[in-house]
């Protein structure tokens, strides 16, 4: 079991390293998020700044955004790897949040992740705690919220293009 | 030609009617001096009083390359105080916010009150003769102006008075701070920081460009060339682009010189009959419930979008935040983005605001990430030493006076806000 969900965090990482953005964003469900948030422990993307907080349909502008011949901050593009490890499946069925936009999903699993970018001579490194609520649809598992918690999320950060 | 030297007829020099020199912003020379002669003296914002609401709350900032600490003292005042130990130099506060009611180094332990009052040394016996506590209080900032909660200060005793200084903005401020049912905001929704590898005169140069938008955010505009909706209650945003070209609308658009390097933006017509949205709709009738219909109405007009209260902090009415701008070095600088918050309003219409600045403002905004690149690569241009001039020149001589005397209207596509900047800095830079 665990295998399959870590097989899934690592196919994620390869659409976001070979920028295949919309295949990325069609493993969220209809009701999915994405959220960075941009202080630790924070409780709620409502009411506080993050560094993306994207229902889909702010995705999709952010996808459309990414593949606009004059994306400045993307010309030229960046190239990044992803590291997913440290996998482990939180025991027991999470419960919905509707008050942080949380919906129903079958199993939460936390990974660890270290994203190196390079662009313009300049390498980065983002590192963070992953956190997957997933649910099946079609019998495929989709992403009902990508939660990412930077271990600088609080610090100053260039700009930031395609997501972490 | 300027030439090495940096005397008042050298900096001077840098600044011509229309042009600026390349020195203006990749000298280091030059950025020192600005530290001491500029924000070492000009009124700068230094927060707002809503982020320290009890007695012993701070918040910790730089003005300049200077820590400060903001606190709020026992006896509710509001004080600005440097952050650095009056015994051996060691910054007191590290935390970027917090409650304290004594102030302890963590060095020696000197113990002071937020407003920087030295209450104790540790073994007294050991102390100096005629070592006064008296003596050792830390540096205040010698001048300090609160406008509508917004905490400003002066690092010098001399220069404008605040209210002089504040006076042709305040317009710009309550343009926002009125939006709020009770007529208050507060900065309590955390705080969007960015890098830019760029000199910090671009980002206040940036922030009262209406010249970019076509082309720095192409990547944000529609094949209608609309630019997404960035209020709530807004279908789309403004039109931007007409075929190949600047749309009229958008060169309808009006900047506004108003002395001391302030200076602001209209805003686009965008379709205010029609703006509407449950949460917009239920925020209106809170607002005209509190202020009354006319007067709401006048609220929400748009006028303002965009102000600059010259040299470290932007006002903008469109994605309602204050951006603060931390020059430190010649080619690094810091921008702090504060969504305002209004008190008051139904906590839906504050949760959408905040949304729509993560989309237009954060770090990995749709719209500040194209600027931030353009901030970084006009930086790597200016390295060029074979084209010493910056061309400021769109609209010289076409200058429209208005009121107060002295002030100044014109396209804002054209460059008088960024001559009106510059004019200000000639006068901190050269003044003795």
């Amino acid at each position: 079991m665990a295998g399959e969900y870590e097989q899934f965090l690592i196919h994620e990482s390869r659409l976001l390293d070979e920028r295949r953005f919309t295949d990325w964003m069609a493993l969220f469900t209809e009701d999915g998020s994405y959220w960075v948030p941009a202080t630790v422990g924070q409780r709620t993307p409502f009411g506080q700044t993050s560094l993306f907080y994207d229902d889909m349909e702010l995705m999709r502008t952010r996808i459309d955004r990414l593949g606009h011949p004059l994306i400045h901050v993307q010309t030229p593009p960046s190239t990044t790897v992803h590291l997913v490890g440290s996998v482990i499946v939180e025991p027991g069925v999470p419960e919905p949040q509707p008050d942080i936009g949380l919906p129903p999903s079958e199993v939460l699993v936390h990974s660890s992740a270290i994203t190196a970018e390079f662009r313009l001579d300049q390498q980065r490194l983002f590192v963070g705690r992953q956190s997957h609520w997933l649910r099946r649809v079609d019998g495929r598992l989709r992403i009902v919220r990508k939660r990412v918690d930077l271990v600088n999320c609080e610090g100053a950060f260039e700009a930031i293009a395609v997501p972490v | 030609m300027p030439d090495g030297s940096l005397n008042d007829r050298g900096i001077a020099a840098l600044v011509e009617p229309g042009r600026v020199h390349r020195r203006a912003y990749t000298d280091p020379v030059v950025f020192e001096l600005e530290m001491q002669r500029l924000f070492g003296r000009a009124w700068l914002y230094v927060g707002h009083a809503t982020q320290v609401p009890k007695p012993g709350d701070f918040i910790t900032t730089d003005l300049g390359r200077q820590p400060v600490l903001m606190t709020r003292h026992h006896d509710g005042s509001v004080r600005v105080v440097l952050n650095r130990c009056t015994h051996r130099g060691v910054k007191l506060v590290a935390e970027r916010q917090g409650n304290r009611q004594r102030i302890v180094c963590l060095y020696h332990g000197w113990t002071f009150d937020p407003a920087g009052t030295l209450l104790r040394v540790p073994v007294d016996e050991g102390c100096a003769p005629g070592f006064k506590l008296c003596d050792f209080n830390l540096a205040t900032a010698p001048r300090v102006g609160i406008y509508r909660g917004f905490v400003f200060a002066s690092l010098s005793p001399r220069g404008i008075a605040f209210d002089d200084w504040i006076g042709p903005m305040k317009q710009n401020i309550d343009d926002i701070v009125d939006r709020a049912p009770g007529g208050e905001i507060a900065l309590d929704a955390g705080v969007h920081r960015y890098l830019v590898r760029a000199n910090w005169k671009m980002q206040a140069e940036n922030a009262v460009d209406s010249y970019h938008v076509p082309f720095s955010h192409a990547s944000t505009v529609n094949q209608k060339g609309v630019q997404f909706s960035r209020r709530e209650g807004d279908n789309e945003g403004a039109k931007v682009v007409d075929g190949q070209r600047t749309a009229p609308q958008w060169k309808q658009r009006r900047s506004y010189s108003v002395g001391h390097g302030h200076c602001w933006t209209s805003n686009t017509e965008l379709k205010e009959s029609e703006r509407s949205s449950a949460v917009y709709d239920e925020y209106r009738l809170t607002l005209e419930a509190a202020v009354g219909k006319d007067r709401a109405d006048w609220i929400l007009t748009p006028r303002m979008h965009n102000s600059l209260l010259y040299p470290n902090v932007s006002f903008m009415g469109l994605n309602m935040h204050i951006r603060v701008i931390k020059p430190l070095a010649v080619d690094l600088t810091e921008v702090n983005i504060y969504p305002v918050r209004l008190v008051g309003a139904p906590e839906s219409m504050n949760v959408r605001n905040t949304r729509l600045l993560n989309v237009t403002h954060a770090a990995a905004s749709f719209v500040q990430s194209d600027d931030l690149e353009a901030f970084a690569r006009a930086q790597a241009g200016l390295q060029s030493l074979q084209t010493d001039w910056v061309d400021i020149s769109r609209g010289l001589g076409r200058e429209e006076p208005i009121d107060p005397p002295g002030a100044q209207r014109q396209m804002a596509t054209d460059e008088l806000v960024v001559r009106g900047q510059f004019r200000a800095w000639l006068d901190y830079m050269t003044e003795a």
